[in-house]
């Protein structure tokens, strides 16, 4: 079974997004913040990881750049938020390593595909 | 028992009518819902003008199955939004709602165009990325404003017809009240606009009474700030009384308390010395001239009266028409406290102007005789806030 790593600080998105994909049968680990996504990395590898950029403590580029320190061949979707700034954060993210990104509020169907694509 | 929840809904839908806040609205029905009818979860799509699409915004129910506020949308090219958007509902479903089992049904009809069918069964997939096996559009003459979708029951059971027809009458009523909401928060925006006009020009207005005496440069929006400083500290003690509207006016009326020296000649205004006996008179008329002028202005309510007794004094002695106590109403005592003050502490041609501290013990002293005391007390207690 594929494994995705989903990183984000609100419950609600871990448990939803969690669930989502669990049905996709994907195997779901979830981490609430970089701090805690960058220790399971140290000892896991997933398939893909799904990365929130705004989070409190490190947030999503910082964590990405720490990832690919560990493990340069972890992939990683960072979802974004609609505003510029965080659309110009997504070009420093590619340049660190991310596959591709997503839009919050995002297209359900959208996630799925991209995901699907990427975990294989 | 078995439609009880009924109640509560029309319940619901008449409170939804008084609620004008969108948001609050929307998350009374979802919340509804969820409890009374016992599903999963439910939320509500609904179009977001500045997204251009149509942005979950509530969703409420079980771990893993409410969808976080934000965070999905739907685009106007999606599957689901164009069946309700080409008004496909109205086609093939007979009672506007749609729901997994019978749109399965109908994807064998025969009668069903290919592209239809390709339609609803992209629509079909789209609830079930939702977890949701019904969904019921709301229109407001024929523009969809939003989609409730709801998961299963928790009993496992199906939505029965008469179930999913009180869905229906339900989002008509929402539809009506999220248009409601809608329009009610342009109306406000409109009427703040206009609000803030009014202020405005009045501002303006006081801005010229100013220009036209010299050597009380600034004392309009001093006696403004202070009467309004003077308000809130009152405020604080009869929270009835001083109402948004009252401040409103208080705001009004310092700022036009001297309009009627429009009417006073500048060379009596401006002159380098003491006034004789006429020259007080007609000054005396200033605020009688200022009611005149404001009096054809109905929208200005009370503030008028603050504008015309704002000279008369707590033991009757003031003019125009020597009130007495309580004769004198709150907003013109409030002003001449004010008023009071800022005379006494600015300079003039023919003397200098007194400092704070004297200018508090005199108004310590006139307290109760020139000046109605709780509000002579309360000025004092600004003062010694370090407000003034």
């Amino acid at each position: 079974m594929p494994k995705l790593l989903i990183v984000d600080d609100e419950i609600d998105v871990r448990e939803f997004a969690a669930n989502f994909f669990r049905k996709r049968k994907i195997e779901v680990s979830t981490a609430a913040s970089g701090e805690e996504a960058i220790s399971f990395l140290e000892k896991n590898k997933p398939d893909l990881v799904l990365l929130d950029i705004k989070m409190p403590g490190i947030d999503g580029i910082e964590t990405l750049r720490r990832i690919k320190q560990i493990d340069n061949s972890i992939k990683a979707i960072m979802v974004t938020g609609r505003k510029p700034e965080e659309e110009q954060a997504f070009e420093t993210c590619k340049k660190a390593g991310a596959l591709d990104y997503v839009h919050k509020p995002l297209q359900l169907d959208e996630l799925e595909r991209i995901v699907l694509k990427n975990i294989k | 028992m078995a439609i009880d929840y009924k109640k509560e809904l029309i319940s619901a839908a008449k409170t939804m009518i008084l609620v004008h806040d969108l948001r609050l609205l929307i998350r009374i029905i979802v919340r509804t819902i969820v409890q009374k009818v016992k599903v999963t979860h439910a939320g509500i799509l609904l179009f977001d003008k500045g997204k251009e699409s149509f942005v979950l915004t509530v969703s409420r129910g079980s771990k893993g199955l409410r969808i976080p506020e934000g965070f999905a949308r739907m685009d106007n090219s999606n599957p689901l939004i164009r069946f309700f958007t080409l008004r496909l509902d109205r086609k093939i479903l007979k009672d506007g709602s749609l729901t997994t089992r019978e749109a399965k049904r109908k994807l064998k009809d025969k009668k069903l165009k290919p592209a239809q069918k390709q339609l609803l069964k992209a629509a079909i997939y789209q609830m079930e990325i939702f977890e949701a096996v019904v969904c019921i559009p709301s229109y407001f003459h024929d523009e969809l404003l939003g989609i409730l979708l709801l998961g299963e029951k928790k009993n496992g059971r199906d939505f029965k017809n008469d179930e999913l027809d009180f869905f229906a009458a339900l989002a008509s009523d929402v539809a009506m009240a999220i248009r409601n909401a809608q329009l009610f928060n342009e109306l406000q925006q409109e009427l703040d606009k206009k609000h803030h006009l009014f202020i405005h020009t009045t501002i303006a207005l006081a801005v010229a009474i100013d220009a036209k005496d010299h050597y009380t440069h600034g004392h309009t929006s001093r006696v403004t700030q202070l009467s309004l400083e003077i308000a809130k500290k009152l405020m604080k003690k009869n929270r009835k009384k001083f109402d948004d509207k009252m401040i409103e006016q208080l705001h009004i009326a310092s700022l036009l308390h001297d309009i009627g020296k429009i009417g006073i000649p500048e060379s009596i205004l401006n002159k380098d010395g003491p006034l004789d006996e006429t020259e007080q008179n007609r000054i005396k008329e200033h605020p009688i001239i200022g009611a005149t002028i404001l009096n054809p202005i109905k929208e200005l309510g009370d503030a008028i009266l603050g504008v015309k007794y704002h000279h008369e004094k707590y033991d009757g002695s003031g003019y125009p028409e020597g009130l007495k106590g309580k004769q004198i109403p709150l907003l013109a005592s409030i002003i001449a406290v004010a008023d009071t003050f800022d005379a006494m502490t600015t300079d003039r041609p023919y003397r200098r102007g007194l400092t704070k501290e004297e200018a508090i013990s005199e108004i310590k002293r006139v307290s109760g005789k020139q000046l109605d005391p709780r509000i002579a007390a309360a000025f004092e207690q600004i003062y010694l806030e370090g407000k003034i």
